[in-house]
């Protein structure tokens, strides 16, 4: 079972000297296959959140585990998604898909075949010898996400991954999600800014207050989604006219809002 | 993969593996010439070049001493310095303005521009024989470049939206160039000064080797053909510690104009 | 048609001049011969060392030999300068141990390892490469630094995160990664290759470009000084070209 755990997670940084608070008593479990969202005011430390999970940083006190093991370190069992996408300018977007394969070892056939397959699914078929700075940012991501899913990781992370996209593109890229999480269930924590985003892509939708960072709320879109059957509508606006939708979007706007995120940190 | 690329280091340990690697240099090169593995003539010790320091500082070698060579060297430095300012800048910014004096100077400067500015020497030696005039030509050459280029990038890729500005609100072309080019350019031309200050620098030790009867390089050449390595030394160490000085000078000048621009 | 505007501008303004040259030279004589060549005398000049030869060798046989200098230390320079480099930007420890030697020996300008490369090592081929070596490594040492310190932190972030081993990771992602930067290092530093092994031949050498300068300026042939240094520009920017070559060759993902 691959649950991504924090344990009563806290988290100090040091400036100057001094140490601040960025997290503070962190409890939060994504459950296996599960899709997390976590939204909270600019630098309440959500990001951080992430960073743990995916062991670019270590918690000053408590733990993070994912399928049982804790975190030491960054590995491709805890595929990251960059905002910036992080793709190797010098490789080719096949080069850059199979690279993580090659790091594991994984032998010349099987891994041509996976990065077919993963190259057919994320729509990237044509640009397998193109540089990364040949494609637009919504097929960059693209393979940015191809790069992370090819790996069978047991959690993705994603942090801000449409954060350096057009909203068109965005919104594209909303639906895209959606479809291949159909396809390839996964453990799932992202980080976003927008709240229509969280809700329409997860199952639960957790709210941090303003730093130093803690679990303000935790709100289930999942019961809601299948009681209203948001899935009969294919596309994504339809859903955002819901009202079940709206009413959620509501909610986490209004909570966000007490935490004063117009407040310069 | 084990350890990260980009964690620093607590002071304590930078500090303590600088001194280390410091120590390990200077305790090898001391060894290395001691032991007379390498003939003390060619490799003196650094206490030798120490003490032929502070010798050179009060008793004259090849005709003067120490500091009075450095203040010849200074005094040709400065001069051709300020003419490669003097001549670079305005001529940078006017061709960064005025694309048609771009157009007409570009051409030249590009086809000087591989020519190294130490195989002017000759011409330089021809012209002004062992005068001041060699040396300071020779500084020139090297310390133009970037005075020049700077100036002009500064001029060129001023952000147009302050020309514009300042159009729309009625400036004349003069006003524009000294109110609003001029300051926009400040932070580049400071930046290409200080590196053509130190390019100068450089070709003015490349001046005195061949064309010069004083200053430090003239001291150096003097030293080598009298096999007094020390002096060499010194006279190396000299000119990089004066180079370095000038060097953080013009950096301390370049962050406080950053600073006033409200850049850094 | 900006860039036609600057085409015919440069040729005329190249013609005004040679044209000038000419006249002031050959005809007016305002410009005495004595100090500043005609053109016709650096043609004379120019047929001569490429056929007769001068300071003891042709044009051809002089270019080559410092041709094969400035490659040689140059070479030499950057096997040192860039792996140094490398381990200096990737690792704190080394650079904090190397450092402190580097900070003595940078400030040294290049020529003035001159006089110590005479005196160890003579007049001949050897203290001329000697005297490159300190010259180039340096700007490639710095370079190469630098291009690893400013890679973006999530590339070596996503590079760890897709489980790569320690010699993949510096093949693959390192030096790819701060290659832009690398070539900026060996363009300075074949620039300062050039620069030294002039400096080095004119006080002192037994062939090569600089010795037909030097030899030109004692002999007051300042015909000869302008072929000279005519010879070291067409070098120089030979040398450079095939440089920026390579450097588009070898970084085929940058956008042209």
């Amino acid at each position: 079972m691959s649950a991504i755990v924090f344990e009563n997670v806290h988290r100090r940084f040091e400036r100057d000297g001094k140490s601040f608070p960025a997290l503070e008593g962190i409890n939060l479990t994504v459950a296996d296959k599960e899709v997390v969202a976590l939204v909270g005011p600019s630098g309440c430390g959500k990001t951080t959140c992430l960073r743990l999970a995916a062991g670019f940083e270590v918690p000053t006190s408590g733990r993070v585990t994912v399928g049982g093991a804790p975190v030491t370190g960054p590995g491709p069992d805890r595929a990251v998604v960059f905002q910036q996408f992080a793709l190797f300018p010098w490789k080719s977007v096949a080069d850059n898909i199979a690279f993580g394969l090659r790091n594991q070892g994984v032998p010349a056939n099987t891994r041509q075949e996976r990065v077919s397959g993963i190259i057919k699914l994320m729509g990237l078929e044509g640009y397998e010898t193109a540089f990364p700075h040949q494609l637009s940012g919504g097929m960059q991501q693209r393979v940015a996400i191809a790069r992370a899913y090819v790996l069978d990781p047991e959690a993705l992370l994603m942090d801000e991954p449409f954060g350096a996209l057009d909203a068109q593109t965005r919104i594209v890229m909303q639906e895209e999600l959606v479809r291949i999480a159909r396809v390839n269930p996964r453990t799932v924590l992202f980080i976003t800014h927008a709240v229509d985003e969280a809700v329409y892509l997860a199952d639960r939708v957790a709210v941090m207050t303003r730093r130093p960072g803690r679990i303000k709320e935790i709100l289930d879109v999942r019961s809601v989604r299948a009681g209203e059957q948001w899935n009969q509508h294919e596309r994504i606006e339809d859903v955002m006219d819901l009202e079940s939708f709206v009413h959620l979007r509501t909610h986490i706007w209004r909570s966000l809002r007490e935490e004063k995120i117009d407040a310069v940190h | 993969m084990a350890s990260p690329v980009n964690l620093p280091l607590s002071k304590i340990e930078g500090f303590i593996l600088g001194i280390v690697g410091l120590a390990s240099f200077l305790g090898l090169w001391f060894v290395i010439s001691a032991s007379g593995l390498v003939p003390r003539q060619f490799l003196p010790t650094p206490l030798d070049v120490v003490a032929r320091t502070f010798h050179l500082l009060t008793e004259p070698f090849a005709g003067a001493t120490l500091p009075m060579h450095l203040a010849k060297s200074l005094e040709r430095y400065t001069y051709g310095f300020l003419l490669a300012a003097a001549v670079g800048v305005p001529l940078g910014m006017a061709m960064g303005w005025f694309r048609w004096l771009d157009d007409i100077v570009t051409p030249i400067f590009d086809g000087l521009r591989f020519i190294a500015p130490i195989a002017w020497v000759p011409f330089a030696a021809l012209w002004f024989g062992t005068g001041i005039g060699g040396p300071i030509m020779i500084i020139f050459s090297g310390a133009f470049p970037p005075c020049l280029i700077s100036a002009y990038r500064g001029a060129r890729y001023v952000d147009g939206k302050y020309i514009e500005a300042a159009q729309m609100l009625g400036t004349s072309n003069l006003r524009t160039i000294v109110d609003v080019l001029l300051p926009a350019s400040f932070p580049s031309i400071v930046a290409g000064l200080r590196v053509g200050a130190g390019l100068g620098w450089q070709s003015l030790v490349g001046a005195e080797l061949i064309v010069a009867s004083a200053g430090v390089g003239y001291m150096m050449v003097q030293g080598q053909s009298n096999v007094s390595t020390p002096t060499v030394v010194a006279g190396m160490i000299a000119i990089g510690l004066v180079g370095l000085l000038i060097d953080v000078a013009l950096r301390q000048m370049e962050a406080f104009v950053r600073r006033r621009r409200g850049l850094a | 048609m900006r860039i036609s505007r600057r085409l015919v501008l440069g040729a005329a303004t190249v013609s005004v001049l040679l044209i000038a040259w000419a006249l002031l030279t050959m005809v007016t004589g305002t410009i005495s011969t004595g100090r500043f060549p005609s053109p016709l005398q650096f043609w004379q000049s120019a047929k001569q060392i490429l056929t007769v030869g001068y300071a003891d060798g042709t044009l051809i046989q002089h270019a080559l030999h410092s041709l094969k200098l400035v490659i040689m230390g140059f070479l030499v320079a950057i096997a040192v300068g860039v792996p140094l480099g490398l381990l200096m930007g990737w690792s704190r420890r080394a650079e904090a141990l190397i450092n402190p030697v580097f900070l003595l020996i940078r400030p040294i300008p290049p020529l003035a390892w001159i006089p110590l490369a005479i005196l160890w090592l003579g007049l001949g081929d050897a203290a001329k490469i000697m005297v490159i070596f300190f010259a180039a490594f340096v700007p490639s040492v710095i370079n190469t630094f630098t291009g690893v310190r400013t890679i973006e932190s999530h590339i070596i972030e996503a590079a760890r995160m897709l489980g790569t081993g320690r010699w993949r990771f510096v093949r693959e992602v390192l030096v790819p990664a701060a290659a832009p930067m690398i070539f900026t290092g060996l363009r300075l530093s074949l620039q300062a290759s050039w620069t030294t092994l002039v400096a080095a031949e004119l006080v002192g050498a037994l062939a090569g470009l600089g010795r037909v300068l030097n030899m030109a300026q004692q002999d007051i042939y300042p015909a000869m000084v302008m072929v000279g240094m005519a010879a070291v520009g067409v070098l120089g920017w030979g040398t450079t070209r095939l440089l920026a070559e390579v450097e588009r060759r070898t970084m085929p993902w940058l956008t042209p």
